[in-house]
């Protein structure tokens, strides 16, 4: 197994009362509730813990890309990502990912992933969400009807100028470029490897499958719809005739981890109970624009989505709740450890992205429970699914070829600083 | 009184043309009848009074009742074009219009675009213009019981009270029938059809063509139309040479809904002048 340290980045300081006062916390949530000097401190702290993640033997980092949202403050994940590839040398960059939709013309995504790949040694992981409804369509005005179909064609485009050496003419419906040349192209040809994260559409799966990508599920929504999408992941990909390989699947899971299973409720509750009641304040009025989702998603089940009110995402639920229902794995470092065995034994996912942080909670706090989660529970959850071949995962340079940051800057420094010639 | 009830037909427009579902009703000169974003559910509210003196003529967008081949319409130009395709599939010439809503959009596309092919033009309520100091409210991001206040003036019409009523199937759980959730993938399909047309805000550059029609225009508009400002009535009026604006009052949105007689007494009068 491999693990994913994942931040979303939720600003800290929504009011107590936010939810009453407020119609969501994604779109339209005033930004006058922002403080941009508060933000550069936050903004420094996460990407601290990032670092730690990678300190303390963590797979990969994590982040992905959202709009106008106070729990998600990465409108520009590749560039959380580049503040990534030189201080944390060690871990993949797991970039879930750029909304290709929303880039134009696509060739951006293509360089700026490229560039990252390049800078990292061939680190990166390409994340390639479709995006959710509120930020494509709401936030930056992508029409829901033709949204699959641009995404789609902005995604041939970039496979294709990822691996070709010579200038192209793309003469799409979405894009028309008369050449197309990356400079600079990946590392890792033909592509980096391709993650897709979805929340349970058939098409997003068959995507996956044909393209044979990496499909995440991003959940915030407990074990019993989890499972329920997971399997429905497992049987399409039966039914296409595709293998059972773990690795192709990988699942997100908030995980608080505190030295007792009292001192999680006691440590973590402030912080979870601000994530779910908080951060998820969504509007049902801007879950899905019309079009957004096909009639095929929408008649296969995830029609209780469509009218969904926001109150299966965990709100008002008591810790013990939250726990029992696995919305959070949460505990000692024993009773996170039984509990994820579990998780990823029966949604039989080869990767685990951990949110490791949740809500309000501080980098003390954080990097303790990811300490725990590097020592005691990492290397017994390491083996399972060893007998697969892990093709999800980046090839990177060896590690001798690797450039570490700062290395040429002495030997570069006492010629730049030598004494003036007379 | 059976003669304004609508006989429902196939339309099919041609090879890599949609094919369309259109209601027609009554007897009499021809009135294409051009729809709003909810489609026509019901034959209620202004269209059978108008059925008892024209033969109206509603074709259905595709995504709405059967009518399929959105995928054949890319843009703003396809619609309006399909809009002819639809007039000459019917065989009806130079015929008075009326539309409502996306429908007196399209109405007024059509008639700037070819103006003789427009007989008189009706335009209720229509969209397509924007003015940063009257914001056209966002239909695109609400629920349905949440629209019916900007649709609505009296919210006990029973029309507004159908649209309430779906608030009933928006649950959490997996509990609903097969009947409902069909319901419920049909009003996505149709309000599918308007975001692509329309999403994100319904403007196209429509204003610097409304100089070209030459169609005589009348304009209705519900005084109490919270959707969109009874003020956009005066610029439709102003920018169409002749056209002349009428206000109803007690009226939303949906006048042909909430003000049947006087609409369809309005539209009578200005077609039999």
């Amino acid at each position: 197994m491999k693990f994913s340290w994942f931040h979303l980045m939720p600003w800290r300081w929504l009011p107590q009362d936010f939810r009453q006062r407020y119609h969501s916390v994604w779109v339209d949530v005033p930004n006058a509730l922002y403080d941009p000097v508060r933000g550069h401190r936050l903004y420094n702290e996460y990407l601290d813990m990032l670092e730690y993640a990678d300190q303390v033997g963590f797979d990969a980092v994590g982040v992905n890309e959202h709009h106008q949202n106070a729990y998600g403050m990465m409108p520009s994940p590749n560039i959380m990502a580049a503040a990534l590839a030189r201080r944390c040398p060690r871990a993949m960059l797991l970039v879930l990912g750029n909304s290709i939709a929303l880039y134009n013309p696509p060739t951006r995504v293509a360089e700026e992933f490229a560039m990252l790949d390049v800078i990292s040694g061939g680190r990166l992981i390409a994340g390639f969400p479709v995006g959710t409804s509120m930020d494509t369509n709401y936030c930056y005005g992508q029409n829901p009807a033709t949204l699959r179909e641009k995404y789609r064609e902005g995604h041939d485009l970039i496979i294709k100028a990822w691996k070709t050496r010579e200038p192209f003419a793309w003469n799409g419906k979405y894009t028309k470029l008369r050449y197309v040349n990356l400079w600079p192209y990946p590392i890792q040809q033909p592509r980096p490897p391709v993650w897709v994260p979805g929340l349970g559409s058939i098409e997003t799966w068959d995507f996956c499958i044909d393209h044979d990508y990496n499909y995440s599920y991003l959940s915030f929504s407990g074990y019993k719809r989890a499972k329920k999408m997971m399997d429905g992941y497992w049987e399409q990909r039966t039914k296409k005739g595709a293998d059972d390989n773990p690795h192709s699947a990988a699942f997100f899971q908030q995980v608080c981890i505190s030295d007792t299973d009292a001192a999680a409720e006691r440590e973590w509750w402030p912080h979870v109970d601000y994530f779910f009641n908080n951060c998820l304040h969504l509007y049902p009025g801007h879950m899905g624009a019309p079009g957004y989702m096909s009639e095929a998603s929408l008649r296969a089940g995830v029609v209780a989505q469509v009218g969904n009110t926001g109150q299966n995402m965990g709100r008002d639920k008591t810790w013990k709740e939250l726990v029992d229902e696995r919305y959070i794995v949460a505990g000692s470092p024993a009773t996170v450890r039984q509990q994820l065995e579990e998780l990823a034994k029966s949604l039989r996912v080869g990767h685990l992205c951990l949110g490791l942080h949740i809500g309000s909670a501080p980098i003390e706090l954080t990097n303790r429970s990811s300490y725990l989660f590097a020592k005691e529970i990492m290397p017994h959850l390491r083996p399972l699914f060893a007998e697969y071949d892990d093709r999800y995962w980046p090839r990177p340079l060896a590690t001798d070829d690797r450039v570490a940051p700062g290395t040429q800057t002495d030997a570069a420094r006492r010629n730049a600083e030598r004494p003036a010639a007379a | 009184m059976s003669s304004t009830m609508p006989q429902s037909r196939t339309l099919a427009l041609g090879a890599g043309r949609p094919t369309i579902e259109v209601l027609e009703a009554g007897e009499g000169s021809p009135l294409l009848f051009l729809h709003g974003a909810g489609g026509i559910r019901t034959w209620e509210g202004a269209l059978p009074l108008l059925a008892r003196r024209f033969r109206v003529y509603a074709p259905l967008l595709p995504g709405f009742g059967e009518s399929t081949g959105l995928e054949l319409l890319d843009d703003q130009l396809d619609l309006v074009l399909h809009g002819f395709d639809v007039l000459e599939a019917l065989g009806v010439e130079r015929p008075a219009v009326l539309g409502e809503s996306m429908g007196g959009w399209i109405a007024a596309e059509m008639a700037a675009l070819r103006p003789k092919e427009i007989g008189r033009l009706v335009l209720a309520a229509p969209i397509g213009l924007w003015r940063d100091e009257a914001p056209v409210a966002d239909m695109f991001g609400m629920t349905t019981p949440e629209l019916v206040p900007y649709l609505f003036h009296d919210q006990s019409n029973v029309a507004a009270q159908r649209m309430l009523g779906v608030s009933a199937l928006l649950s959490n759980k997996d509990d609903r029938t097969e009947e409902q959730v069909e319901f419920l993938i049909g009003l996505a399909r149709g309000f599918r059809t308007v975001a692509k047309f329309l999403f994100p805000i319904p403007e196209n550059g429509l204003e610097r063509r409304l100089p070209r029609i030459t169609a005589a225009t009348l304009v209705l508009w519900g005084k109490q139309d919270r959707l969109v400002a009874p003020s956009y009535g005066r610029i439709f009026a102003e920018r169409i040479p002749g056209a002349r604006l009428e206000t109803i009052d007690d009226a939303g949105h949906l006048l042909l809904l909430e003000r049947p007689d006087q609409v369809a007494a309005a539209v009578t009068r200005f077609l039999a002048a």
